[in-house]
């Protein structure tokens, strides 16, 4: 048989396929390898780790006049964004998303829990935010007064905001982080959302993000 | 009734010329004007809008007001470093034959102190000032934003 193959005239263009058909294989695998990895390192982009912030105590009150502290986040998952009521623009838009993304992940968990920090505690009084709030879920946290106290996520989490043209008048804007954050049940401070927020993106990320931490843990 | 047809054919032929005539005076369309529904108690809303220019020289809106609202600016929204803020915009320019929209998460109107609060439905007017001095009335349409419940 091999000397009858030896022999024959097709041998070479048979061998030469041979190489190309190995060569394309091996190629083809690598590729896909390197498109998992790809795919993996997107999936959990934004995690902090293996040095999650362990979030420490600090005592706030929610839109309700209701105290709100560490044990109000344990157990949970909690989207954390923050904002103001006079930001007409990205703030709306992005609680829309987020109101989006409750109603999704709702259906799925029971520890789902956003939170709203306002930036503007000045303007943003306990009542102003309550309606805020409802407007866009009923369920959802508005943590007034927050940046000022001892401990206060904005402190804890390191959110950067700024006054704008404060002097001027009382219509001043609020340059603040764009990013949503997310803590774990075990109050750890476990990953950054970065903008433009799309709802599938974010129940994606969360998805990848809890069934890391579920085997890690 | 001959004549009846004749009169309204030249009233048909007046009207159309009418309308054209109002086109060609500013050239600019208006369109897709809305304002974002928005919680009762919020002392700013957001308006957007779609500016065409159908004429050959640039124009330049310069102002925007309705007497619903203390005052209303032209603003940016800008994402950088994943810091919001946003630029205020004394004008905006529109260049010759071409079309500018304002849309959530970049151009915008600001709406500042409404009088009362606005409900889907309302249909509030807007005045949009041009540079050249030419006036626009438009209504807009109060509307829940994308990803909003139903």
């Amino acid at each position: 048989m091999l000397t009858k193959l030896s022999n024959s005239k097709f041998l070479i263009p048979a061998m030469v396929a041979l190489i190309i058909l190995a060569a394309g294989t091996g190629f083809y695998i690598s590729l896909k390898q390197s498109q998992n990895q790809l795919v993996q390192n997107n999936e959990l982009r934004g995690l902090f780790w293996p040095n999650p912030k362990q979030i420490k105590n600090f005592s706030a009150k929610d839109h309700n006049g209701n105290a709100f502290e560490l044990s109000n986040i344990s157990g949970k998952w909690s989207f954390i964004f923050f904002g103001y009521t006079n930001c007409p623009d990205i703030c709306p838009i992005t609680m829309s998303v987020m109101a989006n993304v409750y109603q999704h992940l709702a259906n799925y968990y029971e520890n789902i829990q956003i939170i709203f920090v306002t930036v503007d505690p000045e303007r943003d009084t306990t009542e102003k935010l309550s309606s805020y709030i409802s407007f866009f879920d009923q369920d959802f946290v508005g943590l007034s007064g927050e940046p000022t106290i001892e401990n206060s996520l904005t402190r804890q989490i390191g959110i950067p905001y700024y006054y704008n043209m404060k002097k001027e008048n009382n219509n001043y804007l609020v340059d603040h982080s764009a990013s949503i954050f997310v803590i774990d049940p075990k109050t750890r401070l476990i990953a950054k959302l970065s903008p433009p927020h799309q709802p599938e993106k974010i129940i994606e990320q969360f998805k990848n993000i809890k069934r890391f931490i579920d085997e890690k843990d | 009734m001959k004549k009846i047809n004749g009169l309204i054919f030249i009233f048909i032929i007046f009207l159309n010329a009418s309308i054209v005539l109002a086109e060609d005076i500013s050239g600019i369309d208006i369109s897709h004007l809305w304002i974002s529904e928005a919680p009762p108690t919020v002392s700013v809303l957001v308006a957007y809008v779609t500016l065409k220019n159908n004429t050959t020289k640039t124009a330049s809106l310069v102002s925007v007001s309705s007497p619903l609202f203390s005052s209303i600016e032209i603003h940016r929204s800008i994402v950088k470093d994943e810091v919001a803020s946003m630029e205020r915009h004394l004008s905006l320019t529109i260049p010759a034959k071409s079309t500018i929209k304002l849309l959530p998460g970049d151009y915008h109107l600001m709406l500042f102190n409404p009088k009362t609060p606005l409900e889907i439905g309302d249909k509030p007017t807007l005045t949009f000032t041009f540079s050249n001095g030419v006036k626009i009335l438009v209504k807009a349409q109060v509307k829940k934003r994308k990803y909003r419940k139903h």
